[in-house]
Parts: C-alpha cells; sequence; structure tokens
C-alpha cells in the first residue's frame, strides 16, 4: 500500500481524497495555487506544495510543477480526481515514465476511451448499441433517404462542424426530409463555413444513464448499479440519483451487462463510468466512458454502502477490488444536488467571501464540500461549493430529506443555487420521476441583451 | 467615524498617563492599538503605535491615515517602536527598501551549480538582472534562475539543498539604482 499520495486537485474532490487517505493511514500531499492556500484540502493535508499563481494552466493544470511536487515531497502515487489532469492520458504516461503510479487506468485507455469517435467504434465492435448514424457526410437526397431508411425517422441532420446544440435539424417523415436537408445544409454553411452535414437517430426525450464500473489487476470487473443524471443545465449536471425510475430488472441487466462489454473492450482497470442515452422507447445507447471517478460518485456510495475512493486507491496499489459483483445491492435511494455559487436565477457565477456556513445534517444526508465561514470562494475555478446528498429507504423518502437539507443549508455572502434546487425537488415532474434531459427547459434564464 | 490628529494625539497621551499597558479602539473604518513596551533591552519604555486603516464601508467617508507618529514618550531605542501603518497585508513583507526574490517553481534549490563549484553568490554579493543566481532542481533538470532587478544579496532566506514551493522567498535584495 502507498505510505504517501499527492492529490493534484482541489476543493471538495481534493479533501475528499485526503480523508480517505487518512482512513488508510496513507500521508498526504496537497497542492495549490496562490488563491487557494488557505483551502481546506490544504489544510488538511499532511504536507502542501504551492505549485503556481492562480490560473489553472499555470497550477493545477501545470505538469511540471505537480511533478516536482511529488518529487520533492516523496509522494509515491497521485490521485487526479475528477477535471483538470484526470483524463489527460499524457499526464497519466509522464507518471509512469517517472515512477509514480497515477490512480486511475493506463494511459493507452484513457486515449481510446478519450475519443469518442475511436471510443464509438470500440464498443460497437463489442456489441454494445451505439447511436444509429450515417457513420459519415451526406451526400445526395437519394442516400440520405435510404439512410434515414435504414435509421428509422425520426432523424437529426447535424452540421459537421457545428456543435453545442447548434446546426440541427428535426426530420419526422420522409415528406420532410428534402426540405430539412437543403435548410439544414444551408444553415451550415452560413453559420460554420461549411455546408456539410452528418444524420444521427434522432431521441425525442432520452434519459441521461451511467454505469459505475470498478476493475482491478486481478481479472475483476464489476458494476455498481446506475446513477440518472437527466437534470442538466448546458450538459452541466445539477441533481442526480440512484437508482433509476426509468430501470426495471431487465433493463438495469441489459444495460450494466452493455457497460461491462465497454469496459472489457479496453481492459478497464479501476473506476470509470459508462454512460448511455435510454429512449423513451427502452432503446439505450453508449454515449462516452469517464475514465475517472465522478463528481456523482456518493450516490453510489450511499445506495451501496461501498467506497469508491478508497477502492480507487487499493486498485492502485495492485490489491483486489475488496467485494464481489454479488455482495452489491441497491439499498433505498439516493439523490445529490449540486451546490453552486452562481445567481440561482441568471446563473452568473457569484464569487467571494463567505459570511455565513451551515451544513445540514440529520439521518440520511451526507455533505461533500471544502468551503466553510470566512472562507473566499475565488473566481478562478468552477462553481460548485457543495455537493447534498440525501439518502432514504424509498425515493419519496430521500426526496423528503433532501427538502429539509436544502431549507436547513445556510450561505450568507455569496449567492447559492439552493432556491433552484429547492424548486426542482419540488416540481412535479420530478416527483413523479418523470425525467429527460429536457427538464430543466422548463426553468427559463431571463435573456439579457446580447446573450444568445 | 475616525479620530483627526489631535484627538488622536490627546487619546495617546492620556492612555500614556494611565496604568493601561495595552488599549485597543475598534470604529468603523479605523482601529487603533496602543501597547506600552515593558523593560525593553534599553531600558526605555518605548511603546507601540498601530493604526490600521480598515476599509471604509459603503457611504463612509475613507478615513486618511494620520501621518507616522511616535508616542510622546518614545526614546530612540534598540528595540525600534514600529508605527506600522502600512495596511495588513505588507505586515509581514521586507523591511523597507528591500526586495523579496521568491521561486517561480516548484523544486530544490542550489546555491551552487554542482557540488563542487562555488556558489553563485554570497551575502554582499552584487548581480545584475539576467545574472544567474541559483539553481532549482526539478524533475532532474537544473533550472537556472535569474536575478530581475539588479542587487545586491542581502540575505539568503533558504538553505542549500532544500525544497522549495512557487512563490516561497529566496533572496532578499536591494536594488541597486
Amino acid at each position: 500500500m502507498f505510505r504517501k499520495i499527492l492529490i493534484a486537485n482541489r476543493g471538495e474532490i481534493a479533501l475528499r481524497v485526503i480523508l480517505a487517505c487518512k482512513e488508510l493511514g496513507i500521508r498526504t500531499v496537497a497542492v495549490h495555487s496562490t488563491a487557494d492556500t488557505d483551502a481546506l484540502h490544504v489544510k488538511f493535508a499532511d504536507e502542501d506544495v504551492c505549485i503556481g499563481p492562480p490560473a489553472s494552466r499555470e497550477s493545477y493544470l501545470n505538469i511540471s510543477a505537480v511533478l516536482s511536487a511529488a518529487e520533492i515531497t516523496g509522494a509515491e502515487a497521485i490521485h487526479p480526481g475528477y477535471g483538470f489532469l484526470s483524463e489527460n492520458a499524457h499526464f497519466a504516461e509522464v507518471c509512469r515514465e517517472v515512477g509514480l503510479t497515477f490512480i486511475g487506468p493506463p494511459p493507452e485507455v484513457i486515449r481510446r476511451m478519450g475519443d469518442k469517435a475511436e471510443a464509438i467504434r470500440t464498443v460497437r465492435h463489442a456489441g454494445v448499441p451505439t447511436i444509429p448514424g450515417s457513420g459519415g457526410l451526406l451526400e445526395d437526397e437519394e442516400q440520405s433517404r435510404q439512410i434515414a431508411e435504414r435509421i428509422g425517422y425520426p432523424v437529426l441532420i447535424k452540421a459537421a462542424a457545428g456543435g453545442g446544440g447548434r446546426g440541427m435539424r428535426v426530420v419526422e417523415d420522409a415528406a420532410d426530409l428534402p426540405r430539412q436537408l437543403e435548410a439544414a445544409s444551408s444553415e451550415a454553411m452560413i453559420a460554420f463555413g461549411v455546408p456539410d452535414v452528418y444524420m444521427e437517430k434522432y431521441l425525442g426525450q432520452p434519459r441521461h444513464i451511467e454505469i459505475q464500473v470498478l476493475g482491478d489487476t486481478h481479472g475483476n470487473l464489476l458494476h455498481l448499479f446506475e446513477r440518472e443524471c437527466s437534470i442538466q443545465r448546458r450538459h452541466q449536471k445539477l441533481v442526480e440519483e440512484s437508482p433509476s425510475t426509468a430501470l426495471d430488472a431487465e433493463l438495469r441487466a441489459r444495460m450494466t451487462g452493455a457497460a461491462l462489454a465497454s469496459a472489457a473492450a479496453v481492459g478497464y482497470v479501476n473506476a470509470g463510468t459508462v454512460e448511455f442515452l435510454l429512449d423513451v422507447t427502452g432503446e439505450f445507447y453508449f454515449i462516452e466512458m469517464n475514465t475517472r471517478i465522478q463528481v456523482e460518485h456518493p450516490v453510489t456510495e450511499m445506495v451501496t454502502g461501498i467506497d469508491l475512493i478508497k477502492e480507487q486507491i487499493r486498485v492502485a496499489a495492485g490489491e483486489p477490488i475488496s467485494f464481489g459483483q454479488e455482495d452489491l445491492k441497491i439499498q433505498g435511494h439516493a439523490i445529490e444536488c449540486r451546490i453552486n455559487a452562481e445567481d440561482p436565477d441568471t446563473f452568473v457565477p457569484s464569487p467571494g467571501k463567505i459570511r455565513t456556513f451551515h451544513v445540514p445534517g440529520g439521518p440520511g444526508i451526507r455533505v461533500d464540500t471544502a468551503s466553510y465561514a470566512e472562507a473566499v470562494i475565488p473566481p478562478y475555478y468552477d462553481s460548485m461549493i457543495a455537493k447534498v446528498i440525501a439518502h432514504g429507504n424509498t425515493r419519496g423518502e430521500a426526496i423528503l430529506r433532501m427538502r429539509r437539507g436544502l431549507e436547513s443549508f445556510v450561505v450568507e455572502g455569496i449567492k447559492t443555487n439552493v432556491k433552484l434546487q429547492q424548486r426542482i425537488l419540488t416540481d412535479e415532474d420530478f416527483v413523479r420521476g418523470r425525467l429527460s434531459t429536457r427538464f430543466m427547459d422548463r426553468f427559463p434564464v431571463p435573456v439579457r441583451k446580447g446573450q444568445e | 467615524m475616525s479620530l483627526d490628529s489631535k484627538e488622536l494625539r490627546e487619546l495617546i497621551e492620556l492612555i500614556g498617563r494611565s496604568n493601561f499597558v495595552s488599549f485597543e479602539l475598534e470604529r468603523e473604518g479605523f482601529k487603533l492599538r496602543l501597547e506600552k513596551g515593558v523593560g525593553t533591552a534599553a531600558g526605555s519604555t518605548a511603546g507601540a503605535v498601530s493604526v490600521v486603516p480598515q476599509p471604509p464601508a459603503a457611504g463612509a467617508p475613507a478615513a486618511a491615515p494620520p501621518a507616522a507618529l511616535a508616542p510622546a514618550s518614545a526614546q530612540a531605542a534598540a528595540t525600534p517602536a514600529p508605527s506600522a501603518l502600512a495596511p495588513t497585508a505588507s505586515q509581514e513583507g521586507p523591511a523597507a527598501g528591500l526586495v523579496q526574490m521568491t521561486s517561480p517553481i516548484v523544486g530544490t534549490f542550489y546555491r551552487q551549480p554542482s557540488p563542487d563549484a562555488a556558489p553563485f553568490v554570497e551575502v554582499g554579493s552584487r548581480v545584475r538582472k539576467g545574472q544567474v543566481i541559483c539553481i532549482i532542481e526539478a524533475m532532474k533538470l537544473m533550472n537556472e534562475i535569474e536575478a530581475e532587478i539588479d542587487a545586491e544579496v542581502v540575505e539568503i532566506v533558504v538553505a542549500n539543498g532544500q525544497p522549495v514551493e512557487f512563490g516561497e522567498a529566496l533572496f532578499l535584495l536591494r536594488p541597486l539604482a
């Protein structure tokens, strides 16, 4: 087992890893920018090294600074957390070259799954369903018609040079195709300078369902069930839960099977998450794999009783996973709400000094945070300041506990999205489990002049 | 509400004459602390006055900090009476006229290019801008660190072979005109 681990991250995840190391009797090294000198992860680590000025590029993303810090402190392993260098294959490679253990999958796996197109090819080859599509650019109306017939209407025509949801047109049926094809192509030309378009199956109200997987170096690969993360705004998750109300035992078996096949196809080691979109028809499709621990991992920990961070460290140290697939079952229901330092109506970030900070407690409430009263939330990093996780014997109880938790969560001095989270938790569709990635469309932002 | 010079002088004299050893007053925009020195090295009764302007609350007029005040009974003492008027941020900074040179990277500090060679500088050495003043080794790479100004080396803050972090003070320099 390692004697000393360096945590190449900040905020709540850095603190989370440091505390897991304390349980394992491992000494910890925190690295920080000058903006995080008083941060909680620095205070709780056994040693700390300032590695650069506030800008992430010069500090948390600065590979040579992070490695130098490991060198002067004698750290044997690096936990990259999430974000920052956690999915940087080059960083994982350099760690290996200098004899440091990167706590995560091998660089080759990170690289392969990090390339979305390559990942899709890989899992499709392993028999995992992916979103049906043209597989290339649309050439003419006849070819497009044939592709659409194969995929099945409704289809989506997307600009090849587009992105972020722009340059897409839905085609409901064959009669609609010529007109939409024409329109999509000219719109693409105007907006992106290139008329190239391709086609994909259109999923109207998909649900984001992801499966947690964990592999070790002894040939064990298992899953820890699903998380539903449909409640997102601009691809930023807001609320996550486990289990998903959309999955019955049969669908769960098929999806976890597909996730394991995806992970096995690349020889996955350590913790990872396979993401799917679930259509209203009950069909699901692989979209990508995240080769790191995720923000919402506590939700899985609450329903399985497993400490994922400790397992990550054990696996990286060459130990087998400390439990078997048959030992796992979903117990109760867990929901996580991300608390961001932002205006609850406009979503504009709200950095600054926290004057009052009272976290909720009581049965079934867990708060993962590195914030505290008098802490200064710097403007240089993401705005998440805490995660509130509620667990109950039923989904209903988890919802009641979350509402109680949010109500008693006091943060003064900065603005937070607690009120928005309360609106979501009391929303009728949410309570009934009627979720899709379109959920947040009903929570509109007042548009300022000049905004899209 | 802050005190003007006259009121401040009166208050200091009042406390000075009293039996109080230390006195602290805090108002919006203003904080005053008076302390009577007890048995300094020279046996004087030099005390310390520090007036720290707080950032004014919204709407309050910014108080103009009084010029350097020494207590009426101060004598030239072996231990100088600091009348720190600067905002707290610079209270930990170097003494007047000196500049701290800090490490631009993480690594191990070395005073000489190799174990047998002479150090780049000693206390008292004069360096030109761009002159190599030390080595910081990181990941087996010897990074030559250059002086950023023409200066005289007043103090070498870290020890040879000591690990240093970003921003850590390495040298105290007196800039040369």
